[in-house]
């Protein structure tokens, strides 16, 4: 059974379709990765998956229960994680603070200040900086990190290593990879293979804002010219 | 002596309400004209369980918790649904709300001025380098550096500090992160009335209550916002500080320039430093 799901969902920017019948489902300790080119739709569909983008048509299921009309701050305190492609850090809240924030709705699980802190062992360093100090890559760490402590049951990652020097991205991976290891289900997503033929479990296929391909990372490997082609510019 | 008193007990009220103005700014991004209209209803509550208990220290305690409350039914009723509105709407809605309070305070309290004593703990004037002093105003003077100390540690150092800036600053992630941010607009809502009413309680005594008297004050309070930098809560105590003593040296030295120095003031800086004289880059609260 999956953990999150949207179903045959629709979303509207305006009069703009976004979203068109889009479904998806993350099972539990899956790491699912959504890849289309850019304007396709992948942070339209984690928008959806939070509430910050309202369906229009269609259902969000998260553990089994239907729970398309609630906000995003009920569907956070569900257990839905939302680590945005601009990272969004509080810059006016320090690094530690923007880790305490995760805390406040109190939703206790394995991770905890001091696992994040192992995991990225940066944040406590810097912790009384103002958070947009950080380098990108920090940055990137800070609200995967944020996202976590908020113990979710899935973690939505947009394009969490757009844009950073290889090295980074290595160790992202590695993060993403350990962080699976716990069991968390992941949703990632990504403009190319690079990272999710490495982590992924299944794959999705977007673009106009409808799901044109799925399957297995294996399934994947045996149409790579296909899927390639639908995400190429 | 009396100047540096007078002007800091001026400064700390200033800044009780221009905190007030600032944070529901900050975190609604509206402009709250009704602010005055709740400072002067601060004071006549004041003079109302003064009346009725013959204790100010109860009317301090009471009026801001009425108001605070005042203040959150009248976010929830009326301020959540013109948030997405264009600023005009925001204007007229708080600018009705002016208009309501006043003529609620006449049916209530009617039109002639109302007083309330000095509390017989400060009635006397103490000696002070040399000079008497009005005790009260030193009550005043500490009493406004403890309130704004606890707001300011409220800010700075809790929980509930850090999800106010985290909402004012970016209301859907602090959403994304289970912060429930409609109530927390209208808790900054209730927060800063009840401060105007602290404002307003603790002027009582110093002034004839009556219905204009939260139209001059709210003046200077706007400009103090202005020069601190909107949303900008450490640039209003600097701000406050700045009008508070320039006023006070202002009616001792050359009272006809009073209001020239406080405009002057507010020119210079819109001039030089539009943003506020105390502005710092992604800083709001």
């Amino acid at each position: 059974m999956s953990i999150l799901a949207l179903e045959e969902a629709d979303v509207f920017y305006g009069k703009a379709q976004a979203l068109q019948r889009a479904s998806i489902a993350v099972g539990q300790g899956e790491i699912v990765s959504l890849i289309g080119r850019n304007g396709a739709g992948k942070s339209t569909t984690l928008k959806a998956a939070i509430g910050l983008a309202p369906l229009r048509a269609g259902r969000r299921v998260l553990g089994g229960q239907d729970v398309t009309g609630l906000k995003p701050s009920q569907l956070a305190r569900r257990g839905i994680a939302f680590v945005p492609e601009d990272r969004r850090i509080f810059a006016n809240l320090s690094v530690h603070e923007n880790l305490v924030l995760a805390q406040v709705m109190d939703r206790r699980g394995p991770w905890t200040m001091d696992r994040v802190w192992r995991l990225f062992p940066v944040l406590k360093d810097r912790g009384a900086q103002p958070g947009n100090t950080l380098s990108g890559g920090e940055q990137q760490m800070l609200a995967i990190a944020r996202g976590l402590l908020t113990n979710p049951a899935v973690l939505l990652l947009d394009e969490p290593t757009e844009g950073l020097a290889p090295l980074v991205v290595e160790q992202l991976t590695e993060a993403m990879r350990t962080i699976n290891a716990e069991g968390m289900a992941i949703l990632l997503v990504e403009q190319n293979l690079r990272v999710p033929m490495k982590l992924a479990h299944r794959q999705y296929v977007i673009d106009h804002g409808a799901m044109l391909w799925s399957g297995t990372t294996a399934d994947l490997l045996a149409d790579r010219a296909r899927v390639e082609a639908l995400i190429s510019i | 002596m009396s100047i540096l008193i007078i002007g800091l007990s001026l400064s700390f009220l200033l800044f009780l309400l221009a905190a007030g103005l600032t944070l529901i700014f900050g975190m609604l991004g509206v402009i709250n004209f009704a602010h005055g209209a709740l400072y002067m209803l601060g004071a006549y509550i004041c003079y109302q369980v003064v009346t009725m208990t013959g204790s100010f220290w109860i009317g301090l305690l009471v009026a801001p918790l009425v108001v605070a409350l005042l203040g959150a039914l009248m976010e929830m009723t009326a301020l959540r649904r013109v948030y997405d509105r264009d600023h005009i709407y925001q204007l007229l809605l708080t600018f009705g709300f002016i208009l309501v309070i006043d003529e609620l305070t006449k049916v209530i309290w009617g039109l002639d001025y109302k007083q309330v004593p000095t509390p017989a703990l400060f009635a006397q004037p103490v000696e002070l380098f040399g000079s008497m002093i009005p005790s009260y105003r030193l009550f005043v003077i500490g009493f406004g550096a403890a309130v704004s100390l606890a707001l300011f540690l409220l800010l700075d150092r809790s929980k509930w500090g850090i999800v106010i800036r985290a909402a004012s600053a970016d209301a859907d992630m602090a959403q994304a992160l289970g912060i429930d941010v409609s109530r927390v607009r209208t808790a900054v809502f209730a927060l800063g009335a009840g401060l105007a009413a602290i404002g307003g309680a603790v002027t009582a005594p110093l002034v004839p209550i009556e219905l204009g008297m939260g139209f001059s004050i709210i003046i200077d309070c706007f400009i103090v916002v202005i020069i601190g930098g909107l949303g900008n809560i450490r640039g209003a105590i600097l701000a406050s500080l700045l009008i508070g003593m320039a006023r006070a040296a202002g009616y001792t030295y050359a009272t006809e320039w009073v209001e020239l120095i406080t405009f002057a003031l507010l020119i210079g800086t819109l001039m030089f430093r539009p943003a506020g004289l105390f502005s710092v880059k992604g800083r709001t609260a």
